[in-house]
């Protein structure tokens, strides 16, 4: 598998060159948030805002009213927590096309619960005019920005950072609003976002060598969340249908299919992967993921249990877990 | 004072004794609102569009170059529309649909939903920071219009605006002017005793801000001073604007109990024939 490094921080710089109206915002997170390269190659472009994100997020908003298009980065949970009342009278309600991208989502950061967005999805969904995304590998974050570009109003985007794989090929680009199917099958249908599809793809591998037929698909986009692709997937499940994310089952991907599923009567069971009702504690991304159940195993557990037979797989027979050297350029504890 | 410039004065007099009308019959015939707010920035939203101060075309609500005015105390909507209307951005009869359902005047404003309503306030503390986007932005395109914000005292409890303030030095945002409408009193009383902001002057001094202070119904005063500052250099300013809430009814002054409450008819009737008088 192909690792990259510091994807975001390239592919902005690429990407806006001919751009003049992006400007970029920071909130002393500079490094962390992969907006040094930027800041290096477009100082006139980039402004500093200290560590103030309420007076950040109003003054993104009077920017985009004089014709820029600011693109906010910090923490995720200091956009959606700190300054959620500015997020949606400065930006959301006079329908400013603002991008605001929010790092560290979930099991992310060893930083701790302070520090991991575990219910951004959750608070923003309920925000009207907003759009949100959620890349899940390298190919997304390297066009996630086109895919979001066409939007007049405002747009999340939950965003990676340092050393992230290559999941999807090159030529097969983030597509706003269409989940990517990654396989086909019919015994069940498995939904997985964000760094959730890397464990959901280490499990898939080793179920289909025991003939379990899985229908998986990535979903990238949040909200708006009508994709007809996933509404068949989710008719076509046959014992039921798994929902895997790093975020609160709460009001997550889950909640949009439980949504979906009713109001479209398909009474299946549905299982929810997801970090349960608890703030997390600080750790390394796979001692998170095996801890709060939302790794590869743990998803072949609740396959067995949609089965209703043990299939045999034990953590040697899944695919390499991924070691992350690296979780920051900016900061050796990754914070 | 010159024979012209009386005339000129007794003219803008009279807009604001309509301004205070206007908001007045509004908020009475919506039956919600806060008249006493609009009663207290009644002369310095007048000195602001119609004397002399804010650079606009009412006809041409998007002049690239027209100063921009933010609300930021975002419940004195009622006196803004009336100041639109007043300037002929729209038309009068539109004032008397305030906080009607599918109205574009809402009880705060929203942008851009009528001609020359520049930024969606209500939320108090947020005006000053989206003038400050206004400001740099400018600047990245080589504009030269000024942006006035209009802030109540009670949103300077609020962080954001502290943020701003910094921030508005930090980029020595010498284009941008903030207002105090400082009446002393907010939704559950005085200020004095709900939060104190004195030593207020001294604050923005110290957050690095050219500061003067002004009788906020002295339209003269304050036309005197607001022009005054367009030649300050390398820092931004802040006029503060003592005021009485609820000026010009002699019953609604200084009461705070009317801070979000309409009068009804009678008692508009009233202040009506005191404003009249005055």
């Amino acid at each position: 598998m192909e690792i990259l490094s510091r994807v975001h921080a390239r592919n902005l710089v690429e990407w806006a060159k001919d751009k003049p109206n992006v400007v970029v915002l920071s909130a002393d997170l500079t490094s962390s948030v992969e907006i040094d390269l930027f800041r290096d190659t477009y100082p006139d472009r980039f402004f500093s805002m200290g560590m103030a994100e309420q007076n950040m997020l109003s003054f993104a908003g009077g920017l985009a009213r004089e014709g820029f298009l600011p693109f906010v980065h910090t923490f995720a949970v200091f956009i959606y927590r700190r300054a959620y009342d500015q997020f949606a009278d400065s930006i959301a309600y006079p329908n400013l096309p603002v991008r605001l991208f929010g790092f560290l989502p979930g099991v992310t950061t060893p930083g701790g619960a302070t520090h991991q967005a575990i219910e951004d999805i959750a608070v923003l969904r309920a925000l009207p005019n907003l759009t949100i995304a959620e890349v899940g590998d390298a190919t997304e974050m390297e066009t996630v920005l086109d895919a979001i570009h066409p939007i007049q109003g405002p747009v999340y985007v939950r965003m990676l950072r340092g050393e992230v794989p290559r999941l999807f090929p090159k030529p097969e680009p983030f597509c706003l609003g269409q989940a990517r199917v990654l396989s086909t099958g019919t015994d069940l249908t498995l939904f997985s976002s964000g760094l959730c599809t890397e464990e959901a793809m280490r499990a898939t591998q080793a179920l289909a060598l025991r003939g379990i037929s899985i229908q998986h698909l990535h979903v990238s986009t949040l909200k708006p969340f009508a994709d007809p692709a996933v509404l068949a997937a989710l008719k076509q499940a046959h014992l039921g249908v798994i929902a895997m994310e790093n975020h609160t089952i709460i009001g997550g991907l889950g909640t949009c299919l439980a949504e979906m599923m009713a109001e479209a009567g398909i009474g299946k069971p549905l299982i929810r992967l997801g970090i349960p009702d608890t703030f997390l504690h600080g750790a390394s991304k796979p001692y998170l993921m095996e801890k709060y159940g939302l790794d590869a195993l743990a998803l072949v557990r609740q396959i067995e249990k949609l089965v209703g037979t043990s299939l045999n797989i034990t953590r040697q027979d899944l695919a390499d877990i991924r070691l992350e050297s690296v979780h920051s350029q900016a900061k050796a504890e990754g914070l | 004072m010159t024979r012209s410039s009386n005339l000129e004065h007794d003219k803008l007099k009279e807009i604001a004794r309509q301004l205070r009308l206007d908001a007045l019959e509004m908020t009475t015939r919506a039956k919600s609102g806060h008249p006493s707010s609009c009663f207290s920035s009644v002369e310095i939203v007048a000195a602001l569009f119609f004397g002399g101060i804010l650079r606009y075309r009412a006809n041409e609500p998007h002049w690239a170059e027209r100063d921009r005015f933010i609300m930021s105390k975002g419940h004195a909507a009622p006196l803004l529309y009336a100041a639109l209307a007043t300037a002929g951005y729209f038309d009068r009869a539109e004032l008397l649909r305030l906080r009607e359902m599918d109205s574009p005047l809402q009880g705060h404003p929203i942008l851009d939903t009528m001609p020359g309503v520049e930024a969606t306030t209500g939320s108090l503390g947020q005006g000053l920071s989206l003038g400050i986007g206004h400001v740099l932005g400018a600047r990245l395109n080589q504009q030269t219009f000024r942006v006035y914000v209009l802030l109540g005292d009670g949103e300077c409890q609020a962080g954001q605006i502290w943020e701003a303030a910094m921030a508005a030095t930090h980029f020595k945002c010498d284009t941008l002017t903030a207002i105090l409408d400082y009446n002393k009193y907010q939704e559950m009383g005085p200020l004095s005793r709900e939060m104190g902001i004195e030593p207020l002057a001294e604050k923005w001094r110290a957050f690095g801000w050219h500061v003067e202070e002004v009788d906020g119904h002295d339209l003269g005063a304050l036309i005197e001073k607001l022009d005054a500052f367009k030649q300050i250099r390398g820092k931004p300013q802040i006029l503060i604007a003592h005021t009485i809430k609820g000026k010009g009814v002699s019953f609604v002054e200084q009461d705070y109990t009317w801070h979000g409450r309409a009068l009804n008819t009678e008692q508009a009737q009233k202040a009506r024939e005191e404003i009249l008088c005055n």
